[in-house]
């Protein structure tokens, strides 16, 4: 695989001390890192490490008791989703969030809301402006669908669409926000080995084309250690390491905590 | 033809238009089921309400009937941004059930405003909707009263407009959106408190003109909220989240407790019209538990 030549810019997010707790559970736990412009930033770690607490808390679902979160120079404790939305951050989600009744346009469409605004009254009456901006937005749509090949789906309620195509679908909507930081929880989740392959390419040519930066979660550690440029290892809420893919994989906890460590020296 | 023959068409024609005034109230319901989930209890005072206004605001001020229509409005919108702000906001993720328990709190307090803001006395309502029989009709000695037709042409008229706006503006895809997920419709930047502010405005223009309409035909009193119960049955029928159901529902509704008054009455009692749909609803509860048009609900287990 060719690497591609890309200015990695400033940071554009950083989280600072994040805590996180429901009742007795501590999801996180003091986590920090950053994300820098134009990368692509791998979280990882085993099952209920907190790795879509921590992006729920970056889109706004989650607020944190402490820790402080800035983006784009903004500081702020907590953020609401649309908020986040409107600042450039968009998600896809790990069960698939679509709207299962309307159809893949339809869908993706509904991405383009924050940046449509001819008011209630023009949307109501359906004339005119209303209906000339609709057709503009429906030509983004376009681009989006034939960059992510989904042409042949568009008019197909996604609800009756197979799970990878699903997948798709959903990182069309979040691109049709053209977000600045895009956030995929599993995006290779339960996929075949070609789907997988098709949704690196496209996670690589978002990231190359248009400049977005990339936050994504993901089990399939070949898929992480080739796409992404930096990686933090979470477990258990706590943050285990941080660094290129390669310092992760030699990193002795990070081995431990996938491995699990014998504890038979203790017992005996 | 022959007179048995007029005499049916006559009860058709009559129970299709008690039938769109059933649909009307039963809009209102599915508009603000299909967006937040909520049975809205107070949907059949809401018209009440609006009509009370129209009436009082036509009366106290002596504007002319379509200002006080537009005034109307207004206070409906306003009414939408109150109800968001002080009832809906506190109870987010809250269970159904104490949504709908608030909106049956939220039923009173609009009846006790309108009574004490307008009094409880039977008023006419008169915005100039023409009245009287369509002579046409009355030629065939079938007897049909223009209101009938009118409230049946602004039904038709409302149902289209709001199908469009549903299904090709964008907010009415962030309604649907909404209505489909709430979390997706979050991260894509919609915000709910905006959409709900909306589809409880529109409800309430859908109980306004439910509201003129009964109003008009019987005046303008508190048994009007008694409607809101008919449309119950409505809603069993047609689903609660299909604007067709409604339509349909409403319709079939007030065909056959016509039908079932004048054909089965002398066999089985008289005053069928009163318990006629409820039994429909529960037979529909039994065989198609989700309507004409509702989403079969299919439980993964």
């Amino acid at each position: 695989m060719t690497q591609i030549e890309r200015v990695i810019g400033d940071t554009l997010l950083k989280v600072e001390n994040i805590s996180l707790g429901f009742g007795g559970v501590q999801a996180l736990s003091n986590i920090s890192f950053d994300i820098k412009e134009h990368e692509i930033r791998a979280i990882i770690g085993p099952n209920g490490a907190g790795k879509t607490s921590m992006l729920n808390v970056i889109n706004g679902f989650y607020h944190p008791q402490e820790g402080a979160i800035t983006f784009k120079g903004e500081v702020r404790r907590t953020m609401r989703p649309h908020e986040a939305a409107k600042q450039g951050i968009a998600r896809t989600f790990q069960n698939v969030a679509l709207f299962k009744g309307m159809s893949t346009l339809d869908n993706i469409m509904t991405g383009r809301n924050l940046r449509m605004s001819r008011n209630i009254f023009w949307q109501m009456l359906y004339l005119g402006p209303a209906r000339r901006e609709e057709m503009e937005h429906r030509h983004r749509v376009e681009e989006i669908i034939d960059f992510l090949e989904i042409q042949a789906i568009r008019r197909v309620p996604v609800g009756k669409l197979p799970y990878g195509l699903q997948k798709r679908v959903e990182l069309a909507r979040a691109l049709a926000m053209e977000p600045e930081l895009l956030l995929l929880d599993e995006p290779m989740a339960g996929m075949n080995v070609e789907e997988k392959e098709d949704m690196c390419r496209f996670i690589l040519d978002v990231n190359e084309q248009f400049g977005t930066t990339i936050a994504l979660i993901e089990h399939d550690m070949g898929v992480v250690m080739d796409i992404s440029d930096r990686v933090v290892v979470l477990d258990y809420g706590r943050k285990l390491a941080d660094g290129t893919p390669d310092e992760v994989r030699g990193n002795q906890d990070v081995i431990d905590a996938y491995l699990g460590v014998p504890h038979d020296e203790g017992e005996a | 033809m022959s007179d048995s023959l007029l005499y049916f068409i006559e009860v058709t024609i009559g129970g299709l238009l008690a039938g769109v005034m059933y649909s009307l109230v039963a809009l209102g319901f599915v508009l603000i089921f299909k967006a937040s989930g909520i049975f809205n209890f107070a949907q059949g005072v809401m018209a009440l309400f609006a009509a009370l206004t129209l009436v009082g605001l036509m009366e106290k001020l002596g504007v002319p009937a379509w200002v006080a229509i537009i005034m109307t409005v207004g206070v409906m919108i306003l009414l939408a941004w109150l109800i968001e702000r002080m009832v809906l906001q506190h109870l987010v993720n809250q269970d159904p059930i104490i949504l709908f328990m608030a909106t049956i709190g939220l039923a009173y307090v609009l009846e006790g405003i309108g009574d004490l803001m307008w009094g409880s006395d039977v008023k006419v309502l008169n915005v100039g909707l023409p009245d009287g029989a369509v002579d046409w009709l009355y030629d065939f000695n079938i007897y049909v009263t223009k209101l009938e037709l009118v409230a049946a042409a602004t039904a038709a008229l409302l149902v289209a407009v709001l199908a469009i706006f549903f299904q090709k503006t964008r907010i009415g895809r962030a309604l649907r959106a909404v209505a489909d997920d709430h979390q997706a419709a979050l991260s894509v930047g919609i915000s709910l408190r905006t959409i709900w502010v909306i589809v409880w405005s529109v409800s309430g223009i859908v109980a306004l003109v439910a509201g003129i309409m009964w109003g008009s035909s019987s005046g303008v009193q508190f048994s009007l909220s008694l409607i809101a119960l008919k449309a119950l049955p409505v809603l069993i029928l047609g689903g609660f989240t299909s604007i067709p159901g409604a339509i349909l529902g409403g319709l079939i509704i007030g065909v056959g407790e016509k039908w079932a008054e004048i054909y089965l009455g002398e066999y089985i009692g008289y005053a069928i019209e009163n318990w006629f749909a409820y039994v429909l609803a529960l037979a529909f509860l039994l065989i198609r538990p989700q309507g004409l048009f509702g989403e079969k609900i299919i439980e993964r287990v």
